[in-house]
Parts: C-alpha cells; structure tokens; sequence
C-alpha cells in the first residue's frame, strides 16, 4: 500500500463537494431553481393542533352580536359545538396597513406591513392527522413526501455541513411524528432530521454528533488512515459509490464542526438572545436563524409535543399561555432577519393544520368555554422572502366559520411556497410506482396576491 | 447470429388481448439456449466488448455467501474454499449456502420490502394496540416457505388466499399477512383496499393498476373499470384474526370470549337502534350534506343518526328502487341497518365512538395478550370471503360521492376477455388468474427480482412496473428464457438462483475494465454490491463474534442492550423508522418497495464514527484477536476476520505504525467521574443514604434499572441529566452522588422542583458524607431553593442528592441539577482558583468516557472502510 502525500485538508481542497458526490446526483431533481427565486430558504412556525383564526388573526366582531345564539353558518365539525363564542381577546390596527390582529401576538403584528395574511384557508376534514398530513405533505391519507423534503430533493442544501431540513419539536414529537417531515417515496436523506429543541448540549441536539469515544484528533488520525486505505482500494475499481462513500467521511468531519457551531446560541451576543426572550421558544427560534444564515434550506418549528394549540377547553387561559410563549421570538426573528438583510430571501409560514370554531364547544349542556377543529376556514399567514407584505387575501364568512372570498387550498399555499422559491410546482415531480407524483398532486394556484 | 432460436409462434393459448402489443403483455417466447452466459456473451460481442475474467476464490465466497445468506463467510469457510482446488468446489459451495437457514432470511428481507412489512399499524389512537400481532408469522412464515423452497405459485396462492386452501390452525394462514399488514389510513376502507390492490398487482404483475383509481390509465390498457373490479373483491373480504398454530390458552380463550360477547351484545343493540329510528334514517336521506363520508371522522354518540348508516340506507336505497324497509328487511343481512359479525376493525364504523372505543379496547386486551405471552397459538390475521360480496360500482374520479357504472369482480381486461368471479369475492380466483402459467407476467416479474438483487439491477430496470413507462429489458430473450426455466422448475426459486450463480457472468470480476459501456448494462463484469443496512449491521455483529443466529420469533428495538440478533428482527415501526435505518436507505414499510434507493450520506458516516454502536463491536473485535502471538499476527487476524484475506506488506506496516504512535491525548477536564448515579434508602438518624448502589443500566439519556422503564429490577428509579424519578419505595431513594475530586470550600447552587399537582409529592435530602444532613424538604408542585455556600469537603467526600416518594408513588417525577463550584466567599482557598464548575446536567455524561485505545480505533477505521462495505 502506498500512502499519499496528502493530507486531509488538500484532499478537501482538490476535490469539488457537490451532491453528485453524495450518491445522490441520480435523484435530485436538478438541485437548481426553474427560475430566479425570490426566498432561498423557509421557516415554518407549526402551531400544532390548530390555533384559532378568530381570536389571533380573523377578527369577527359578529360573533359579540350574535353572542349565546346560534351562528347562520354553522357547520359540521369533529365535536358538537353550540352557539357563537366571541373572542374573549381585544383586536386592534396595526402598521400603516391597518390589518387587525388580536393582542396574542401583539409583538408579531408590529410588523403586520411585512406579512400576507391568508384569512380563507380551507383543509379537508375537520381530523388532526389527516390535516397534519395534508399541511406537511400535500395528501391527507397516502404516504406522501413533506414540503421541506420535496425543496431539498429540488434545490438541495446550501450547506452541505449541515443538513437540509430540520424540524424541531421541544419535549417530544408531535401527533404522527416524524411522519410529519417524510421522504415517502423520496430516498430518506430527504427526510427531515428531528431535533428535540428541549436540550441544551448538542450532542442531546443532534443524533451521533459527537463521538463519546474519541476526541477530534483521535478521530482526525482515524479518517486519515480511513482516507488511505479507501484510496488504495478505489485505485483498482471504478464505482463512483467508492468516491461518494469516502467524501461522505469529510462531510461529516465537517458537520461535527458546523453543527456544534450552529446550534450553539450561546454564541449570540446578550443583546440578540434578550431580543428573542427566555425560554425554549425564543432559543429555538435562535437556532433556527443560526441554521437558516447557515444555508439550511427548511427549519420547521414545531410548538411541543402532542397538539398543544389544541384548546377544546378554556381557550382564554391556554392561547394566552401559548401565544406568548411565541409572540416574542416570531417578532425577534422578523426583526433580526430584517436587520442582517435576509428577510428578503427568507421565507416565514405560520399556522396550523386548520383553525378553530367560531362556535363554542360543548360537553352536553356545558360550555367548554374552547372551539372545535376547524377546516371550513382558517388563516395562515407569510412573511419576507417574495411576500407582499401588509396584504390580506381572502375571508371568512361573518362569523368565520368558512373561507368566503377565495377559498385557499393547502395545495395553492404549497405551489406559493414552491413558486417563491424559484420551483414551478407542476414541474417538481419524482416517478414512483408508474406515476411522476408532485407535491400538489393534480391541484394547486400561486396565490398571485399575496407575491410582491 | 444468436445461436438461440426465438419461436415467434407461441405454442401456449395467449391470454393477452389482441390490443395488447407491449412486450410484458405478450406471451413468453420460447428460446433455447444453453444457459445464461449465451445472452450475454452475444450482445457483449454485438457491442465489441468480452466478458471478464473469473473472479478469485475469495471474491467468490464473499459474494456469494452475502448474496445468499446476507452473511460473510467465516475466515475458516474462506482459507477451507480457497484450498479446495476441486472443480466441484463452487456448486457445493452454492449448494451449502442454500440449505443454509439464513438463505430465506435473506431473500425473505428482499420480499418484505415488496410486501411493505411493518410490526406496527403506524399511528393509531390510544385505544388500540399498535402492534401487529400476526407480523412475527408472517416474516417467519416467508422466511421458512424460501429456505423450503416453496413453489412460488403456492407461494403467492397462500398470501392471497390461504383460508380458502389452507385447513384451520394451518401455519400457512399467517401467509395472508402480505395482504394484512399494510397501513390503516385511519380506518378508511377505499384506501386500504387501494393498498391492497396495490401490493397485489405491483409485487406480483409489476403493474401500477392503482394509477387507474381515478382515471384510466394514462399509458398502460388499465381502466378505471378494472381497478374497481379488483376493488370488489377486497371490499367483499373481511379480515379476521385466527390461531395459524395448535394449542390452547385458557386466558386467550377467556379473552376472546369476552371480546365475541361484547361485539355481539354491541351490535344486536346498534341494530336495534338503527331499526328503532327507521324513518329518521329515512328522512336523513334529504340532507345528506349533514352525514359526511368516511375519512371525515365525528365524535357521535347512539342518540345520534350514524353517518355511515345513512349512507348505506341511501346504497340501499338507490339497489332497490321502489322498495321499503320494514321491520323485517331491516332484520336481513343485506340491509343498511344490519352489522356485519366482524373484527372491529372492519365493523367500526357502524358504532357510536364511545362503543367503537370500548370495542377496540376490548379487542386490545386479546392483542396485547397475543403479543406478551408465548403459551399462546401464533395468529394470524386473514381475509375471510363476506357472506354477501358485494357488486363494486366505479367511484368517479376516485372520489366515494360520485358512483358511477357497476361493474363486476373479475380480472385485468388486459388480459383478454374475463368472465366475472363466481365464487365468493372472488379472491382465490384473482390468485389463480396470477398463478396461471399463461400469465407471464408472474414469472417475468419474479425472475426479474431474483436477477436484480444477485446483479443489483434488473434486466428490467422498473422491478414492479413492467408497463409501457417501465424500462425496456435490457436481455428480452433472457428474460423470457429464465422464466420459461423457472416454470419449467416448477417455480422453484432455488433453481434460478443455481442458474444464475453458477453462470460465468456471475463469477465475473467486478475490477474496472472497459469504459465503453460505463453503468454496466451489458454486464462485462460483475456490479459490486454495496451492503444495505441490515447486512452492514449483521456483518459487523460478525466481525465481532457477537451476531445471535438464531431464526424467527419477535422483533427486538434496534439499539436494545440485549439485540445481537439478525437485523431482520429489528422492529420496524412505520410511525417512527429509527433515523439511521432511513438514513441508511432502508425501505419504507409504509409503500412497497421494489428497489432501495442508494445513497452515501454524511450522517451514515456519522453513524460509524461516533454511534456506540460500532465501536463496541470494534472493541469486541479487538478483545476476540488479543491472544494473537505478535502485533502483526494481530493485525493478520483481523484482517482476516473483516476482509476473509491476508494484509499486504504495506498495510500491515501502516497499521503497525498506527497502533504504535499513540497519540496525544487532548486535556479536556473529565467531570463524569465526579457524579455518580444510584439509589439506596434514607436514613434520618444518621443523616445519610443507608447502603448506596449504582443504577445498573444507561439508557444513553438515563441511568436506571434496566432497558424498560419502569422495569421489575428497580421500578421507576430514574436519573437524568436535569432531574429524575425516586424508585417505587423509601427504600429505593434515588441518589446523584457528587465526590469531591479536591479539598476546598465550595458553593452548591441547588433548586429542587416537583411540578405535578397530584399524589403526595416527593422528600429530597442533601448529605454530606462526613457532615451528614445538610438540607431537606418536603415538595408537592413547588420549588425549594436547597443552595449552600462555604461548605468545606475533602478529597473523595461525597455530598448526596437524595429523592424519595415520601409516603406514596404517585406523580414523583422530579426537576433538580445541582451546580458546585469552588465557594467565592471562601476565606484562605486562594483567590486565584479556577473558574470550574461541576454542573449535573452538563456532566452527565452519555457513558463514562473510555477512549478507544489504538488498536479499537484501528478496528474501527477497518469495519468503515469501504472493502467492508462493498461487495466485489
């Protein structure tokens, strides 16, 4: 065997990183937009269990009119829900756009002239788990892959130190779990990675990002001679996979490095850290950000474990508890993005799988004094990357039970999300089982609208 | 001129429509050859290319034993072959390798990812037991049927029919998992008979007949109308679950019994409620917008009108214009208000959700039973034909609202002219449409498979789509040759792999060669194999003289302390696939997979450099070898044990030099041997914890008394990084014990917190080994603040963190990771001492630390190269 003259470090330099080199050159899409992108990168704020339109975004003054009595649009929903239930939040103008948003997010709404407000949503069933499959991957039932594994299938990672899509959930897994960020068909590198946002250590952070056995040069001597005896063995072969297996070593040499770094928000300066707040919220909104400027292409947020935002009772108590624990961090994040220049390739998604009644839930003759599931009609809302920001598309009815003007699919949002980042979604498709399967299956309009 | 002849005029009565001129719809046609190796010799020379030379003896074993078996060959196997210089040496070598045991672990592994094998449903509400209880007989059965060579038309026959050829209590019924183990959608009936359709016609036909859900199909001669004929058979089949073994179980007979009684009481009552509001159903009919479709699921109780129920009223309804329902039609089996006797899991729907909960759970308690006793029969879950099959009518767009023509249960129209099943659904007839030997697209399909995984490719590169968007075969007349032989064989997959193995082209090299057909299409040498993730684990378990050899039985999690086992035991959860078998291109047991994906991906690395995992079977590897005579005579057992040869020269010499640089090892201060996690109980005299024991078992996130928690060993007892729960009595107090590692004074930052609102709360003490009880409090959903300053220790002193239940276990789960740092009031401990501090939560460490020493970093560097990885 004979050694080579050069080191780790040249070997790195001489050889180009590209996903071709991961083995995955044969099922990327192309790893280039169709045209030029207005967001590089997406942030999806996932209030699960579905927060309610009427008391943050789709304010219905309706409802104090028709307190106690049966609404005219009433509609079938999970549970029996009985008469109109008005907000028990105060709304108010914001920004020069004068869009009116509850004082749960107060903090968000100050900058209410960079958002769309999509306010006539609309899923399928009135169910969590079809409807967290349908906002994550486009189909309420079949196995389909999530929207941040099909924008890492086109575009790719702008780091390949880190990976491309990355959903954190504190405390646990939300309902379906890591069904939620699925590579179905996809090969499963396009599968979110999850991170549980509750540790602090980044070895806790991230699976197998630290060796527990080995410090870095004991680990830098053992790829070296790795390095060696690989290159001496391809020497006589000629399988790409050879190739793709030793760079595969170097990329996560180097994502030990890169991950330790990125998740690190001690990292921040004190002023950054007090802009966010305290709490695992605020820190994992920070790390999100420190992953995003580091060219991850999908952070996904996810509020906690199980369904949190899931408030069939005592609505009043629990969103107020809820929303605050996300009010300030969302509005640092905005701020933040905007005073390093990203706001305008970085794309912000908020909501839920659907939103709330406007009815009060029962328990027999009892108010619940919360709101069913609602998919009739719910509001998301979008924010930097391509947004016209200040803008309200669709609506309700008067009372909010079901979109109105413009009904909006989860397909349209999903094309919106796909066209804003350079992809036209009817093009972005993956051949499974006979059929080229896209993330919009047959359906789906850019909501032109809210598109600056 | 190609030597073999092709017969154009089949001698067989085609099945295939005139229409049909798609090459995989066409007849076989007969060819005579001498053997694989005249195909591809006559297009490697159409093409100016020769085949390569034969592969060296220890290339051949290697290649052929993971191929076979999944499993290396021992060094004793390889040296033993090498040796053998007989020319019979290699067929006996093949033939070992298919009496082997693990050869149907193998090729089971290849067709459960067909058969989107799962041990679980997938996400399911919490009444109902997640998993599967007719998984284990059903991997084990498929295991058993290839290494008996069960003929494939048998083979597909009992997985699609068995309990209409199969007698009771036959092992042969767990066969019909292949159709009862897909995903539940929720309870969704379209949906999981679309998957079942699916499974079906693209395992066995490689056709994408699910394409036609919706519309016809958009290039392959599939309407709509034949996937709605397939559709009524499997609405016409009902699953049951029944005993595939003998044997009783007094408490699985008292437990289904129980389980029949209540489904009995429960539906006799949902009819006579149903009965009773005849006409409410009746008028329902004018407002069916208020009585949404399945999928779209209602929290109902039995004073509301059933949803489902009106919708059958209204199928009724529309079969027998003119007709009335009475009290007595509504007592008949066809009519909408009667439930079928049935497993809940096809009934449900017919019940108010309070009933479908209590039925599911009642139906959980004989799962659950199922899965924890092992005095019990195996059972298997199969279809049973309904009494009633039903005539399915097209749904117009895939969509259950819109019905469109009748149509009835019979098979593919591409295959000709087909007269409607007569005989129950017609699911034994749909199986021996397939089994037919003038289907050929039963026998291409599987030939196909067993070419593909001995070559890596098929000779048809779509393994489960041989329609018109599927590739073209690369060897047409081959292709049609094998499955004409394997007919001929009697469907004996066995044969094929004999055929195929001891072909030239088989024992070809697989070294570089000719650049004029780059990806191999024509094969002048052999592909090399990469090992898919289970034989990479399975190899490494090898190599570390760790692997358990033991065939069948349940699934163990992955990374459980005591799974040594095959990794085709490892539990495969559809919810929740471990994230290194995805990111090691593992199939996805929610859809059938005809081929894995392969990728090289960072965190694969990852997973070999610092995954426990790895390493220790390096160590193992290392400790297995320690005997050896000298360092070289070490580093030659290795080599051997990985890569079944000898090193050369220079990589002996260059791991010589490896192990003898020792390396400098980093200064990092080590903290983890300043805590220690145990338990013991409190002692209030003495103001100490009475007789401290570690706690056994680390999870990697806690230390405890065992794998499960809570576990017979020692309860609930828990420590965490940020906390922990007391074991289940004061005599199983919970103890982070911090030992000083010098003399000083220090200050203990400590908050102590019980958050639940319910049971009695918890004791915590701190104790000082020579000074005893420092600090203590009684906490029910509070907080104590239990910090000390100026607290002197000396070298090896402990100071105690001490839980209990205080009087009772309930809700004792609790918050508290101390911080001790050298005290800053401290007078004359010097001013200059450091800023160290000992933090409970950060110090915890995932295992006490224990470097790999350099022969075990060697070990490891050898177990992730790519000689071990790949397959020549």
């Amino acid at each position: 065997m004979n050694t080579l003259p050069l080191t780790r470090r040249d070997f790195l330099r001489r050889s180009g990183m590209g996903m071709a080199m991961l083995g995955l050159g044969d099922v990327m899409a192309g790893a280039k937009p169709h045209y030029a992108p207005k967001a590089k990168r997406v942030i999806h704020f996932f209030l699960n269990g579905g927060p309610s339109h009427v008391d943050t975004f789709d304010p219905k003054p309706a409802l104090e009119r028709y307190a106690g009595k049966p609404v005219p649009s009433h509609r079938l929903t999970e549970r029996k829900t009985g008469a109109a239930f008005p907000s028990p939040f105060k709304f108010q103008r914001y920004g020069q756009s004068g869009i009116e948003v509850s004082e749960l997010f107060a903090k968000t709404a100050a900058h209410i002239d960079d958002i769309a407000v999509i306010r006539s949503m609309q899923a399928q069933v009135p169910n969590h788990e079809p409807s967290l499959m349908l906002m994550n991957c486009g189909d309420s039932i079949q196995a389909r892959p999530s929207l941040g594994a099909w924008l890492t299938y086109g575009l790719g990672s702008a780091n390949e130190n880190l990976p491309g899509f990355i959903a954190m959930c504190p405390g646990g897994m939300p309902i379906k779990s890591a069904e939620n960020w699925q590579a179905a068909f996809l090969p499963g590198a396009y599968q979110g990675t999850y991170v549980d946002s509750k540790h602090e250590q980044v070895d806790r952070l991230i699976e197998n990002i630290r060796s527990p056995h080995a410090d870095a040069h004991v680990q830098n001597r053992q790829l070296d001679l790795l390095r060696r005896i690989n290159e001496a063995h391809r020497r006589e072969r000629s399988d790409p996979r050879l190739e793709a297996r030793i760079q595969s070593f170097e990329l996560a040499y180097r994502m030990q490095m890169e991950a330790s770094d990125a998740f690190d928000v001690s990292r921040e300066p004190q002023h950054i850290r007090d802009m966010y707040g305290e709490g695992v919220h605020a820190r994992q909104t920070l790390i999100a950000r420190r992953l995003l400027e580091r060219g991850v292409r999908m952070v996904q947020l996810w509020h906690g474990a199980g369904q949190p935002w899931d408030n069939h009772d005592n609505i009043e108590t629990n969103h107020r508890k809820l929303s605050a624990q996300i009010d300030q961090p969302i509005a640092a994040l905005i701020a933040d993005l905007k005073q390093r220049g990203m706001l305008d390739d970085t794309l912000i998604l908020w909501g839920g799988e659907f939103g709330r009644t406007p009815t009060v839930e029962m328990s027999g003759a009892k108010s619940k004094l919360g709101r069913d599931h609602n998919h009739y009609g719910f509001s998301v809302w979008m924010a930097g990357g391509g947004i016209r920001g200040g803008t309200v598309h669709g609506s309700t009815d008067e009372f909010g039970f079901a979109a109105h003007e413009n009904p909006t699919s989860v397909h349209d949002l999903h094309a919106t999300i796909l066209h804003l980042m350079g992809i036209n979604h009817e093009e972005l498709t993956y051949r499974y089982a006979g059929r080229d399967f896209r993330l919009t299956d047959v359906y789906g309009d850019v909501i032109s609208p809210v598109v600056a | 001129m190609p030597r073999f002849i092709v017969h154009l005029g089949a001698l067989l009565a085609p099945l295939i429509a005139a229409s049909a001129e798609h090459w995989a719809f066409q007849p076989l046609k007969p060819v005579k050859a001498s053997g694989v190796d005249e195909f591809i010799h006559h297009k490697l020379r159409e093409q100016g290319l020769a085949p390569s030379p034969r592969a060296d003896a220890r290339t051949l074993i290697r290649r052929a034993s993971l191929d076979l078996t999944g499993l290396p060959p021992s060094p004793e196997e390889t040296e033993a072959f090498v040796r053998d210089a007989s020319p019979d040496a290699y067929p006996r070598l093949i033939e070992r390798l298919l009496a082997s045991p693990h050869y149907g672990e193998q090729w089971a592994r290849h067709w459960l990812d067909v058969a989107r094998y799962s041990d679980t449903k997938g996400y399911v509400y919490a009444r109902e037991e997640k998993n599967w209880v007719h998984a284990t007989p059903y991997r084990d059965w498929v295991v058993r049927s290839l290494n008996a060579d069960m003929p494939y038309d048998r083979f597909l026959l009992l997985q699609l029919a068995a309990d209409q050829v199969a007698p009771a209590r036959s092992p042969d019924l767990a066969a019909m998992g292949f159709l009862t183990l897909g995903r539940r959608f929720l309870g969704v009936s379209h949906d999981i008979i679309d998957d079942r359709i699916d499974v079906v016609m693209r395992g066995t036909q490689a056709l994408t007949v699910a394409c036609a859900r919706c519309h016809d199909h958009k290039f392959d001669p599939i309407p709509t109308r034949d996937y709605y004929s397939l559709y009524g058979i499997f609405q016409s089949s009902a699953e049951a679950l029944v005993p595939c073994a003998t044997g009783e179980d007094a408490k699985l007979t008292e437990l289904v019994k129980r389980n029949r009684d209540l489904m009995t009481k429960r539906r006799e009552e949902q009819m006579a409620r149903t009965r009773a509001r005849a006409a409410d159903y009746q008028q329902a009919l004018s407002e069916l917008d208020k009585y949404p479709e399945q999928g779209f699921d209602q929290i109902i109780d039995e004073k509301d009108l059933n949803p489902f129920i009106v919708h059958r009223w209204k199928a009724w309804m529309d079969a027998h214009p003119g007709a009335k329902l009475t009290e007595q039609t509504l007592k008949q089996a066809d009519s909408p208000a009667y439930v079928p006797d049935e497993h809940i899991a096809n009934n449900e729907m017919y019940f108010p959700t309070g009933i479908i909960t209590e039925l599911w759970k009642a139906q959980a308690e004989v799962d659950r039973h199922l899965l924890s006793t092992s005095t019990a029969p195996a059972h298997a879950t199969v279809l049973v034909d309904r009494p009633l099959p039903s005539s399915p009518r097209v749904l117009l767009r895939g969509n259950p609202l819109t019905k469109g023509d009748a149509v009835p249960r019979q098979f593919l129209s591409l295959f000709g002219n087909q007269q409607p099943f007569t005989q129950g659904s017609g699911r034994l007839e749909l199986a021996q449409a397939i089994i037919d030997p003038r289907n050929p697209l039963t026998a291409r399909v599987m030939v196909n498979r067993i070419w593909q995984h001995h070559f890596g490719r098929g000779l048809v590169s779509t393994p489960s789509d041989f329609g018109k968007q599927g590739g073209t075969p690369t060897h047409p007349e081959l292709l049609d040759w094998l499955a004409q032989r394997f007919m001929d064989s009697g469907l004996s997959l066995k044969t094929m792999h004999r055929l195929i193995m001891l072909s030239e082209t088989y024992q070809q090299s697989s070294l570089k060669r000719d650049a004029r057909d780059p990806d191999n299409r024509l094969l002048a040498r052999m592909n090399p194999h990469r090992l898919s993730f289970e034989e990479a684990r399975d190899a490494w378990l090898t190599a570390a003289g760790q692997l358990d050899l033991k065939v069948g039985g349940r699934p163990e999690a992955l990374f459980s302390a005591s799974n040594k086992r095959r990794t085709l035991y490892t539990l495969v959860d559809r919810e929740n696939v471990p994230a290194v078998m995805r990111t090691f291109d593992f199939a996805n047991p929610d859809l059938s997979i005809p081929q894995r994906s392969e990728t090289s991906v960072p965190q694969q690395a990852l997973f070999g450099m610092n995954h426990p995992f790895v390493v220790q079977q390096a160590r193992a590897l290392v400790k297995a070898k320690a005997s050896a005579p000298s360092a070289t005579a070490r580093i030659n057992r290795i080599y051997a044990q990985l890569f079944q040869r000898h090193p050369t020269q220079a990589e002996v010499e260059a791991a010589l030099r490896f192990v003898q640089e020792e390396p400098a090892i980093a200064v990092e201060p080590d903290h983890s041997k300043s805590w220690q996690y145990g338990y013991g109980e409190w002692d209030e005299d003495t103001g100490r914890v009475k007789s401290f024991k570690v706690l056994p078992h680390f999870t990697g996130s806690a230390w405890q008394g065992a794998d499960a928690w809570p576990n017979p060993q020692l309860g609930w007892a828990q420590l965490t990084a940020t906390g922990g729960h007391p074991g289940n009595d004061r005599k199983h107090a919970v103890v982070r014990r911090w030992i000083a590692p010098a003399s000083g004074t220090y200050d203990i930052q400590s908050l102590l917190i019980h958050e639940p609102d319910v049971g009695d709360g918890i004791r915590g003490f701190m104790s000082h080994s020579r000074l005893g009880k420092l600090r203590d409090t009684r906490l029910k959903n509070s907080k104590a603040d239990l910090s000390l300053t100026a607290i002197e220790f000396q070298t090896g002193d402990t100071l105690d963190f001490v839980v209990d239940i205080a009087d009772g276990l309930n809700s004792d789960q609790f918050l508290w990771s101390p911080k001790i740092m050298p005290s800053t009031q401290a007078t004359g401990s010097g001013a200059d001492s450091s800023q160290e501090t000992w933090d409970a939560e950060k110090d915890f460490s995932a295992q006490p630390k224990q470097p790999l020493n350099p022969w075990e970093q060697l070990a490891q560097v050898l177990m992730l190269s790519n000689e071990f990885m790949f397959v020549d």
